[in-house]
C-alpha cells in the first residue's frame, strides 16, 4: 500500500465491525424508534403519528417495575462483587498450578443453557422438593416456607447466572497486578489491609468496572429469572416488555419501554464512570 | 386503510410502500432544505422520513383470500415431513421409549416423518412468535399448529391461515362429530379441524387444600395464600373471574371486565397467587407447589394417571369455559400435503381412540367411546380388571355429558379495541 494511504489502515480495520453494527444494531434501533412512535393495531396496521406522548405514559405506567429492576440489578451487582472479588483474588494470586482448572470451573456453567440451569433450580428448590421438602420433614422449616416465587429466588438466580461475568474481568485485572508493588507497599510499612486498599484495589478498578457493567446491564433487562423463579410481585421490566411484545402485541409501548430502559442504563453507567473516575479506568 | 384490496401481490405493495417515504419532498423543497442546512441528510434522508418509512402494514384483509371462495390451491406432491406445533401433554407417548406410537404408525402408513414439537405453551405467546413472519408473508417453520378457537377466529380474520382442501380430508367428512362441524369461530371448517376439546375449570390437590373445592372464589380463599395458580392467558382467567361475578363472558362489557380485573388485582396484591402460568402449571400442580389452580380438564385426568393420583378436577359452581383446540395450517406452508395427511389421519376413529385413551379430553371423532368400550371388554376378557375399569371411565369421559355442558360457556368474540382494553386491564393484574 502506498505510504500516503497508510493512514486509512486503522479505519479499514473498523469496517467489518462497523458494518456489522450498522446492520444489526443501528438499523434495528431505527426501526424500533419508529415503531415506538407509531399508533394503530394489528389488523389496521401501524402508522407513524410521532406520538411522543407514549414515552411519558409508559414511564408513568411501569415505574414500579422499572424501579424494581434497578433495585434487583444493584443488589445483584453488589452480591457478585462480594462473592466474585475474593474468588478472582484467590485465583489470581494463590491459584498456582490450579489456575487454569479454576478458571475453567468458573466458565463451566456456560457449557449448558442457562435456561436449563435456572429450571433445575426450580426443581431443586420446589416447595416440597429435595431440599425444602427434606428440611420440612425434619421440622427445621415451617411447612408454608418457600423460596421459589420470592424476590430472594429471583435475586439469587440472577446472581448465580451473572457471577462469571464479574469474576472473569476481575481476574484479568488482578492477574496483571505486579506482586512486587504490594511487596513495595509492605516494605514501606503499609499493613496488609492498607496495601490492598492503596495498591491492589485501585489497580483492579478497570476489572471491577467492566464486571459491574457486564452484570448490571443484562441483569436490569433480564426476564428469564423473574419468569421462572419469580411471582407476579417480582415482575421486572424485561417481563413487561416481553409480555407487551409477545402477548399483547402492543409493539409501540414495548419499543418505547426498550428505549427508556436503554437511556436509563446509559445515564446510570455515565454516573458510575464519573464516580470511579475515568482516568483510573484507562490508565489502569 | 379500510378499502385496501388484499390481493396476493399485496405484500409487494406493502414492501413498496415501506420504501416510499410518506412525506416526500418536492425537488424544490429538497434543494431549499439542503441549501439551508447544507447537509444532504436534512432532506430526503431526514430522520422523520426514515422513521415514517418504517410503518407496519396491516396484518390482513377483512375478507381473507380463500375464505369466501373456499377454493384452495391444488396440493403439491407429498414432501415426506410435517412440522407439527402442539401443546405439552397433548398426545400419546410411550414413557419407556420416549416415542409417540401413533406418530410412528402414521410414518409407517404414509412414509411421512413428523417433527412433533411441544411448542405451544400459551396461545398469545405462540402467536407472538409466528406473527411477524405471517404478517410479512414469510413461511413459518410450522406446517400444522394446534390453537384454541378464539385464536383461530383471530388468525382467520387476519388472513394468516391457509384454507383446508376438504377433498384431501375424507375422514373428517365421514367421522367429525356434529358438535365440531361448522363451529362459530370458523364457519364451514374452512381453515380448521378440531384436535380436542375440553373445559377450563379448577384443578386441586385435596391433600393440600384439606377441603373440597367447589367454586371460583375458593381460589381467592386467604387460607391458600401463595399456593394458587392463575393462567397467563387473559381469556381463561378473565372469563372465569367474570363468571364468578355472575356475568356471562359472551355478554361482558368493559365495565364488567373492570370489575373482574379489580377482584383479581386485590387478590394478587394480597399475594394470593403464586404465579400466572401457561401450560407449565401442570408440573407445579403435580409436584405440590400449587394446591389449587385454574386448570384444563384433560391435563388433570392425565395427571391422575401419570403424575399425581390425588389431583381432582372440578367445574366451579360459578361456571367453567368450554373450548376447542384446532389443527390449522399457516399461510404459505412448506408441506401442505403432508399436513393434510396428518389431519386426515387423526380423524380415523382408531387413531382418535388411541389418542383419547391416553389424554382424556373430549374427542371430536364419532365412535371413539364405543371403540374404547371394546378395548375395555377385551381387557376384561383377558382378566385385566384395572385396565378395563380405567378404560370404561375414559369411554364415558371423552364426550361431554349434558350436565357438564350445562355450566360451561364460550369466549366472547372481541373486536380489536375490546381486546386491547381487556388486555390492558389484565396486564395490570398480572404485573405487580
Amino acid at each position: 500500500m502506498p505510504r500516503r494511504f497508510r493512514w486509512t489502515v486503522p479505519y479499514l480495520f473498523l469496517v467489518p465491525g462497523g458494518l456489522w453494527l450498522l446492520a444489526f444494531f443501528v438499523v434495528p434501533m431505527v426501526v424500533m424508534a419508529s415503531v415506538s412512535l407509531q399508533q394503530g393495531s394489528l389488523a389496521q396496521g401501524y402508522a407513524m403519528t410521532f406520538n411522543f406522548g407514549i414515552y411519558a405514559e409508559t414511564i408513568a405506567r411501569w415505574s414500579s417495575q422499572f424501579l424494581r429492576s434497578i433495585e434487583y440489578a444493584v443488589i445483584v451487582t453488589v452480591l457478585t462483587v462480594l462473592i466474585g472479588y475474593p474468588m478472582a483474588y484467590t485465583i489470581a494470586f494463590r491459584g498456582g498450578r490450579a489456575k487454569n482448572i479454576l478458571l475453567l470451573l468458573v466458565i463451566l456453567p456456560f457449557f449448558t443453557s442457562f435456561i436449563i440451569r435456572t429450571l433445575s433450580w426450580k426443581l431443586l428448590l420446589a416447595d416440597n422438593g429435595i431440599v425444602l421438602g427434606t428440611l420440612k420433614e425434619w421440622g427445621l422449616l415451617d411447612s408454608g416456607f418457600r423460596l421459589i416465587a420470592t424476590p430472594i429466588a429471583v435475586i439469587s438466580g440472577l446472581t448465580y447466572n451473572f457471577l462469571p461475568f464479574m469474576v472473569l474481568p476481575l481476574y484479568v485485572a488482578l492477574e496483571k497486578v505486579d506482586p512486587r508493588l504490594i511487596e513495595a507497599a509492605n516494605d514501606l510499612y503499609a499493613s496488609r489491609v492498607q496495601g490492598f486498599l492503596r495498591v491492589t484495589l485501585p489497580l483492579s478498578l478497570p476489572g471491577l468496572f467492566a464486571g459491574s457493567l457486564l452484570t448490571f446491564i443484562p441483569a436490569v433487562g433480564d426476564f428469564v429469572n423473574a419468569q421462572i423463579l419469580g411471582s407476579p410481585d417480582t415482575t421486572m421490566i424485561g417481563n413487561v416488555i416481553e409480555r407487551l411484545f409477545l402477548s399483547n402485541n402492543d409493539y409501540p409501548q414495548a419499543a418505547a419501554l426498550g428505549f427508556i430502559l436503554m437511556a436509563a442504563i446509559l445515564a446510570m453507567v455515565l454516573v458510575y464512570a464519573r464516580l470511579i473516575g475515568s482516568d483510573k479506568l484507562t490508565t489502569g | 386503510m379500510p378499502d385496501d384490496p388484499r390481493q396476493p401481490d399485496a405484500i409487494d405493495a406493502a414492501i413498496q410502500r415501506a420504501f416510499e417515504p410518506r412525506r416526500r419532498l418536492s425537488r424544490r423543497a429538497f434543494i431549499t432544505q439542503a441549501g439551508r442546512g447544507g447537509v444532504i441528510l436534512g432532506g430526503a434522508l431526514s430522520l422523520p422520513a426514515i422513521l415514517a418509512a418504517c410503518g407496519i402494514a396491516p396484518a390482513g384483509s377483512r375478507t381473507p383470500s380463500g375464505s369466501t371462495g373456499g377454493s384452495p390451491t391444488p396440493l403439491p406432491t407429498k414432501a415426506g415431513i410435517v412440522n407439527f406445533a402442539n401443546w405439552p401433554a397433548y398426545i400419546d407417548i410411550d414413557s419407556k421409549t420416549k416415542t409417540y406410537p401413533t406418530l410412528e404408525k402414521f410414518k409407517k402408513e404414509t412414509g411421512i416423518q413428523v417433527n412433533y414439537v411441544e411448542a405451544v405453551n400459551d396461545n398469545e405467546e405462540f402467536f407472538g412468535t409466528v406473527q411477524p413472519d405471517l404478517a410479512a408473508g414469510n413461511q413459518t417453520v410450522w406446517d400444522l399448529m394446534v390453537l384454541t378457537d378464539w385464536m383461530i377466529e383471530r388468525m382467520v380474520r387476519l388472513g394468516y391461515l391457509a384454507p383446508l382442501d376438504h377433498a384431501a380430508l375424507p375422514n373428517f367428512t365421514a367421522n367429525a362429530d356434529a358438535l365440531y362441524v361448522n363451529p362459530w369461530y370458523d364457519k364451514g371448517n374452512t381453515f380448521s379441524a378440531a384436535w380436542q376439546s375440553g373445559i377450563t375449570g379448577i384443578g386441586y390437590n385435596p391433600k393440600l387444600t384439606k377441603r373440597p373445592i367447589t367454586t371460583f372464589d375458593d381460589l381467592l380463599d386467604p387460607a391458600f395464600r401463595g399456593r394458587v395458580g392463575m393462567f397467563s392467558e387473559m381469556r381463561d382467567t378473565m372469563c372465569m373471574a367474570l363468571l364468578s361475578l355472575g356475568i356471562k363472558p359472551e355478554n361482558a362489557t368493559v365495565d364488567d371486565v373492570k370489575k373482574a380485573a379489580d377482584k383479581l388485582k386485590k387478590a394478587r396484591q394480597a399475594k394470593q397467587f403464586r404465579n400466572f402460568y401457561g401450560n407449565d402449571y401442570y408440573n407445579e400442580l403435580a409436584n405440590g407447589n400449587l394446591a389449587l389452580t385454574i386448570a384444563w380438564s384433560g391435563d388433570v385426568s392425565q395427571m391422575r394417571l401419570a403424575d399425581n393420583p390425588d389431583v381432582q378436577f372440578v367445574v366451579p359452581q360459578s361456571g367453567g369455559m368450554r373450548w376447542v383446540d384446532n389443527m390449522c395450517i399457516p399461510k404459505a406452508p412448506k408441506h401442505p400435503t403432508d399436513a393434510h395427511a396428518m389431519i386426515n389421519f387423526w380423524y380415523d376413529p382408531v387413531n382418535a381412540k388411541t389418542l383419547s385413551e391416553y389424554i382424556g379430553y373430549f374427542s371430536p371423532v364419532k365412535g371413539v367411546p364405543d371403540l374404547i368400550r371394546k378395548d375395555a371388554a377385551a381387557a376384561a376378557a383377558k382378566g385385566d380388571k384395572a385396565t378395563a375399569g380405567a378404560l370404561t371411565t375414559k369411554a364415558a369421559a371423552v364426550t361431554p355429558s349434558p350436565e357438564a355442558l350445562k355450566n360451561v360457556y364460550t369466549y366472547k368474540v372481541l373486536s380489536e379495541a375490546e381486546e386491547r382494553q381487556w388486555n390492558d386491564l389484565f396486564q395490570a393484574v398480572v404485573t405487580g
